[in-house]
């Protein structure tokens, strides 16, 4: 792959184990993929695939008993580009990224906020590391954010604490927090899995506003293929610490050619294609992370294996954009142009 | 492309890390289970040396009339405060018995005490608690009620209001010790069972009728043991403790009978303090060691059983 | 915030009322006739019996039960707490005299305990695994676990006999009065009793550390950028220090109970010594009226702690 200006972070081969009750789990086993700016990277793929991982990885935030073995990780910032992967963790550089240069919104905005500080002491904290701001000009800039994030009444929200917020509220706040300081990257781990439905969609417009509006470039991390196909710029599909499809959200998920794409398409209801439509739920589970297959993670349950599938497949370019990690991938693409 | 010579900051961690990754590339294709309860329990070293400990203080109190060499009740007046010697261990006490053979006779009591009144009060609190934190109800109210008034006082200060009204015995302390402790295990057993309670496989016993008694004690129970085990073991240190607070003060079981606490009540007096070091300072050591023990036991079974620690 | 100190205090009232009642019982069901605790007892002694029987009309002690409590009680509400049978010395005159000795003794433990506890618990959850935490974790196991008498003899032998650096015990000389003069006198009870706490709010602090540190917000904390300090301290500890708070609230009781036998060992005049006394002598009325001083320090000591989380934690402070 060309590497273009327009990158913002790239992620080469990344390699990252967790090493919980004496063991060793490899989340991440070479995973490659870059974000660009302005665009939105969807990373999609069932829990414990590790998506939240690889965020975590780079933002370095990673717990503590874990590390990145091997890859690189690379930030292309204003002053050139930056191994994010050879920054001490909690180091004053690493910490120059955080929250400036790339802003992370997580999981769930109950337990996000800090329940015993006020919002906007939440927001104005950042202010303070990442700018130079002013007392003042720190708690006006907060109440512009909180308002720009659609929260009424931000004159008085702004004091109030995180439990006087719904959820919603939150997870916008949440979000005024990572975009106070203009951040170039935006991550966010299924930043609505803890939301209603209605509000979902609310969050997901927010964040594609703020996108055109800044710049700003986008990973975003879910489960739901129906967000992917809304907000994705370019899809990532993880499956058990691989990238095993991933490229531009026409060919994904028009032509997908790994067989677990096409199933994660085919487990999804299509609205409007009525009651009788097929859909095929994934048979089997995910390999315990502790007892892999040495081979293709995938093969145990998929539908198309054969005997070469018991050696990981290499991951190759169908198209300059499109890349695969599947044996058959040529016979998928016959397929799929048909 | 960024130039290769990067490296990635070493931490105090990594050793640690390339060794488990080596072993797991080694067993790779291979299978190993062990239980895991166990094995937790077996990694915790402290546990178990806590274990060993426990076991070698409970089993010498046992056979005690088997180590002992001397009667720990008849003075001996041609030896009268006599330091350790071959012939008395841990030496003789000012009316010349035997502290070494004290201190284990002392032993069978205070662990009777402690023990014994860590077990009924559990028995007391797990059956009031498992069955009013499931079912509720006035007797849940009435039963809370009752344990917030025992657990208002100061331990001590009730324990020793009970022993002013009851009088001095053994088996007085060992009442006053269960009624004033019940209330602590009954709360743990209590909490469980309410959130226990909203499990889903609790809904589906109750939708196929069983009895509450048989949902509460048969189904919940099993699920609630791991703190009260881990309860037991910490209110067996306290009871100990407790006993041994008493009987130095005088008020716990009665002076005629040895137990750890009573041989240190001859600690009071300066003179024994200063000079005879060795009537106070073993039994002294004893009774930490044990209690010591039986709450790196009780550590031990909280890890061992706490799904949420980990690491 | 006025509503939830007056909701609090309302809710300790029917417990003072019951615990009250109980402790009267108990003085009732004793043995020695009511009316010997009830007056000074050298009057008591030079009584004929028509006078007593005069004298327990009076009283009311032939009214029934309930009457009697509610004499005994607006008694105690204005400050008659009745005679120990030891002496005949008004209880309240007793409680004034040794209520300073034990305050003293009991603050000073329970500040070294609550900043040495959390800060060492502290520095022990930061450097989780590190050696500095297991031999914490150790010496504050062997806090929990040697008796506090057995410490407080060990350090009589050390220090009081053998270094003479202190002195045995007692809390002042006759003549040498000032704060300053008993200052030596203070140290090794206040240091003794306050082994035991602190290694109790060492090893909880601790844990309630690593569970704030655990938290998703710290995780956002560190994701903005903060250095490690301000993450672990302003957000980890702040959050931490709710449960802590609360613990040495709860551990209170432990204090007082701890106090009865510290001031035994070192002979400070305290209510400790004289409640053990008491105890030994059956002086009921005394023992009785020590044990109802005591629920009532607890259950204040509960309201504080309720009104001090309050402060610290927005959600009670402002919740309905």
């Amino acid at each position: 792959m060309e590497m273009g200006n327009d990158v913002a972070l790239s992620v080469r081969n990344l390699k990252t184990y967790i090493y919980t009750n004496n063991r060793c789990n490899r989340a991440l086993d070479g995973v490659s993929f870059e974000i660009r700016q302005g665009k939105t990277l969807c990373i999609v793929g069932e829990s414990g695939c590790g998506k939240s991982v690889t965020a975590a990885s780079i933002m370095q935030l990673l717990p503590t008993l874990s590390r990145i073995e091997d890859g690189e990780i690379t930030y292309h910032g204003p002053d050139g580009p930056v191994r994010i992967d050879a920054l001490e963790r909690d180091g004053a550089k690493m910490r120059a990224i955080r929250g400036k240069e790339i802003a992370m919104i997580f999981q769930d905005p109950m337990t996000a906020l800090n329940p015993v500080y006020s919002i906007g002491f939440q927001i104005k904290e950042m202010l303070r590391y990442h700018t130079s701001l002013g007392r003042k000009d720190r708690h006006s800039k907060a109440i512009d954010l909180l308002r720009s994030m659609g929260i009424p009444l931000p004159e008085r929200r702004v004091d109030e604490y995180p439990h006087l917020y719904s959820g919603g509220m939150r997870q916008r706040a949440m979000i005024a927090i990572a975009m106070s300081c203009n951040p170039r990257i935006l991550i966010a781990d299924e930043p609505t899995t803890a939301l209603d439905v209605t509000i979902q969609a609310q969050i997901f417009e927010l964040m594609d506003t703020l996108k055109r509006e800044n710049g700003t470039a986008i990973m975003l991390i879910t489960h739901d293929m129906g967000v992917v196909a809304e907000l994705a710029d370019d899809v990532a599909v993880m499956y058990m610490g691989n990238i095993v499809e991933a490229g531009p959200v026409g060919k994904v998920l028009r032509k997908p050619v790994h067989p677990y794409t096409r199933a994660l398409l085919d487990s999804i209801p299509v609205l409007g294609r009525g009651k009788d439509q097929e859909i095929k739920a994934i048979p089997g589970q995910t390999p315990d992370p502790y007892n892999r297959p040495t081979g293709c993670q995938f093969a145990d349950r998929c539908a198309y294996r054969v005997s070469a599938c018991d050696e990981m497949p290499p991951e190759t370019m169908v198209a300059d954009d499109h890349r695969v990690m599947c044996w058959r991938y040529q016979e998928f693409m016959a397929d799929a142009a048909e | 492309m960024t130039d290769a010579t990067v490296t990635r900051p070493r931490t105090r961690r990594d050793a640690q890390f390339d060794r488990i990754r080596d072993r797991e590339a080694k067993l790779a294709g291979t299978t190993q289970r062990k239980g895991r309860f166990l094995s937790k329990f077996l990694n915790n070293r402290l546990a178990v040396i806590g274990f060993a400990i426990f076991a070698v203080i409970c089993l010498m109190s046992l056979f005690a009339p088997l180590i002992a060499q001397h009667d720990p009740m008849s003075p001996n007046l041609r030896a009268i405060a006599k330091p350790p010697s071959a012939e008395h261990w841990f030496g003789t006490d000012k009316t010349g018995r035997d502290i070494f053979a004290r201190v284990l006779y002392g032993g069978r009591v205070s662990i009777l005490v402690g023990l014994g009144s860590a077990l009924l009060s559990a028995l007391i609190g797990v059956i009031i608690g498992v069955y009013s934190g499931y079912v509720g109800g006035w007797l849940d109210w009435i039963a809370m009620r009752i344990s917030e008034i025992f657990m208002s006082f100061p331990q001590i200060i009730l324990v020793l209001l009970l022993v002013a009204i009851l009088g001095q015995s053994l088996v007085n302390l060992i009442v006053i010790f269960t009624l004033t402790g019940w209330g602590g295990i009954y709360r743990m057993a209590r909490a469980r069972m309410l959130s226990i309670r909203e499990e889903e496989y609790v809904q589906a016993l109750r939708s196929f009728g069983l009895g509450p008694a048989r949902i509460a004690y048969k189904h919940m129970l099993p699920n609630a043991l791991g703190p009260i085990m881990v309860n037991i073991t910490l209110s067996t240190a306290a009871f100990i403790l407790q006993e041994a607070g008493l009987s130095f003060l005088g008020l716990g079981v009665p002076l005629s009978i040895p137990t750890w606490g009573n041989i240190l009540n001859a600690a009071q007096d300066l003179r024994v303090l200063e000079q005879n070091w060795w009537i106070w300072l073993p039994v002294g050591a004893t009774i930490s060691l044990f209690v010591l023990s039986v709450n790196f036991i009780g550590d031990g079974l909280r890890d061992a059983t706490d799904p949420s620690q980990q690491g | 915030m006025l509503t939830y100190i007056a909701r609090r205090l309302l809710t300790l009232i029917p417990m003072v009322i019951v615990i009250s009642f109980l402790i009267y019982l108990g003085l009732e069901l004793t043995p020695g006739d009511a009316v010997s605790h009830m007056i000074p007892p050298d009057a008591y002694g030079s009584m004929d019996e028509d006078r007593l029987q005069e004298l327990r009309e009076s009283l009311g002690l032939g009214k029934p039960f309930l009457v009697r409590y509610w004499i005994w009680i607006s008694g105690v509400l204005q400050g008659d707490f009745g005679y120990s049978l030891a002496g005949g010395v008004p209880i309240s005159k007793i409680f004034l005299d040794r209520l300073p000795a034990t305050l003293e003794l009991s603050i000073a433990a329970l500040l070294i305990s609550t900043v040495l506890g959390s800060i060492l618990g502290t520095i022990s959850a930061l450097t989780r695994g590190s050696l500095t935490d297991q031999s914490l974790t150790v010496v504050g196991m062997l806090g929990v676990s040697i008796p506090e008498f057995f410490f407080g003899l060990v350090a009589i032998l050390i220090f009081a006999l053998n270094l003479e650096w202190l002195p045995v015990g007692g809390r002042t000389l006759p003549g040498y009065d000032s704060f300053w003069d008993r200052l030596p006198h203070l140290v090794m009870p206040a240091m003794v009793l306050s082994i035991m706490m602190t290694a109790g709010v060492m090893r909880y602090a601790r844990s309630s550390m690593l569970d704030a540190l655990s938290r998703d917000f710290i995780r956002t904390a560190r994701s903005k950028g903060m250095p490690e300090w301000r993450v672990n301290i302003l957000h980890g500890f702040r959050v931490a220090l709710t449960p802590v708070i609360v613990l040495i609230g709860f551990r209170l009781p432990v204090l007082i109970g701890g106090s009865v036998i510290i001031e035994q060992v070192f002979q400070w005049p305290g209510i400790g010594k004289e409640f053990v006394s008491a105890v030994r002598s059956q002086d009921y009325p005394l023992v009785m009226m020590v044990a109802l001083f005591s629920v009532l320090a607890v259950l204040v000591a509960s309201l504080i702690v309720d009104l001090l989380t309050a402060i610290i934690d927005p959600r009670v402070r402002l919740g309905d």
